[in-house]
């Protein structure tokens, strides 16, 4: 008898045999191949005879590969079966580490320091931070920007945008009886000077005074009013006013 | 943004009030500060009863011309390099011929800065202010 290392090949065709056994005597299979001495034995034209059908036969069980099998025997067999094949190692690459865990917030971190260089004291900041400091600009306050280029504005504030190194403020005045508005940052370093020249009577109960832009509401140009503080500056400190058209 | 049937305001001497533009010229899209455009002509301003003949000021564009003119004024917000934005109360323009150099001698109005960088300097020299 033929023994494979993997399957039974005999298996099936005892099988078979055994089922066409009930059917007819004569499709025994001869033991030890004694068919091929007496092929005579069995009629010709049963044995000749073939389905397209297979007959249903279970799945041989699996042969177990002998124990103690000698290493020199490994390359007839297909290399996942040999005992000696194991998983293919992968290299698992830690992830990198999270960027989270360097910095929590990096936004506020950027910001302080930004602020450190453009607001080293703060002061810039107290005086727009309406929501912490009483003291500070609120909207409808009358405000006097000088920038390092030398050329002010002045207007009125409609409103502060509150947004950390992006904090701005609009200014709206007339210039020639046209009325202009300017966002203006405030930790650009283009910006020299804010002063507070008038602050607000009243306290106004809107944070955006977008409704001073009609013109029942409009407060027109503030220049008077401008000309006046800056007189009145000159005078306590004894400074000539600097040469500009109160814009 | 100034485009097509935009009226917009002229504030220099040539003699026009109100022009129309009708084309944008060398750019997609609305006209901003310092923007080339074509315009017609579509209120004169009036100088005086007896203008045009005897006194000095004659209104050098009429009613139906088609100009060339700057934008120097816009209502639509423009920001500046250093985050700053401004915004005017109108659109005004300033007439210029083929050319490039303005058709009035005096302006009397505010006008944007964006000129310098569009290199209307003669436009810039004859403003009262500009911002």
């Amino acid at each position: 008898m033929v023994k494979s290392f993997f399957w039974a090949s005999s298996a099936r065709h005892s099988t078979t045999a055994a089922a066409s056994m009930a059917v007819s005597l004569p499709m025994v299979r001869p033991l030890g191949y004694l068919k091929a001495m007496t092929p005579r034995l069995v009629p010709p034209q049963i044995c000749w005879r073939r389905h397209l059908s297979t007959i249903y036969s279970q799945k041989p069980e699996r042969v177990p590969l002998p124990a103690n099998l000698p290493k020199e025997f490994y390359s007839q067999l297909p290399e996942r079966l040999r005992p000696d094949n194991e998983p293919r190692k992968i290299d698992v690459i830690p992830p990198p580490p999270s960027a989270c865990s360097v910095c929590k917030d990096p936004v506020a971190t950027v910001t302080a320091s930004q602020l450190a260089i453009l607001d080293p004291t703060g002061e810039r900041k107290a005086l727009f931070d309406y929501r912490r400091n009483p003291r500070s600009v609120k909207a409808g306050d009358i405000l006097r920007v000088t920038f390092k280029s030398g050329d002010p504005f002045s207007g009125v504030c409609l409103g502060i945008r509150l947004r950390g190194i992006d904090t701005s403020f609009l200014l709206r005045n007339q210039l020639t009886r046209v009325g202009v508005e300017m966002w203006i940052k405030v930790f650009s370093p283009n910006v020299g000077s804010v002063e507070i020249v008038q602050r607000t009577e009243k306290r106004k109960r809107r944070a955006r005074l977008y409704y001073m832009r009609k013109p029942e509401h409009d407060m027109g140009s503030v220049e008077n009013i401008v000309q006046n503080y800056l007189r009145q500056k000159s005078a306590l400190t004894g400074q000539p006013i600097s040469k500009s058209r109160g814009r | 943004m100034i485009q097509l049937k935009t009226m917009v305001n002229c504030i220099d001497n040539s003699g026009a009030a109100v022009v129309e533009c009708i084309k944008v010229l060398r750019k997609k899209g609305p006209a901003r500060i310092g923007d080339r455009i074509v315009v017609v002509v579509q209120k004169q301003r009036n100088f005086g009863p007896e203008s045009g003949t005897n006194s000095g000021i004659a209104n050098k564009v009429r009613r139906g011309d088609i100009r060339h003119a700057v934008v120097v004024r816009a209502r639509k917000e423009i920001q500046r390099r250093d985050g700053s934005v401004i915004k005017f109360d109108d659109n005004a323009c300033v007439l210029i011929n083929k050319s490039g150099d303005p058709i009035g001698t005096r302006l009397n109005g505010i006008v944007g800065a964006e000129l310098r960088n569009k290199h209307w300097s003669k436009i810039l020299s004859l403003a009262p202010l500009h911002l």
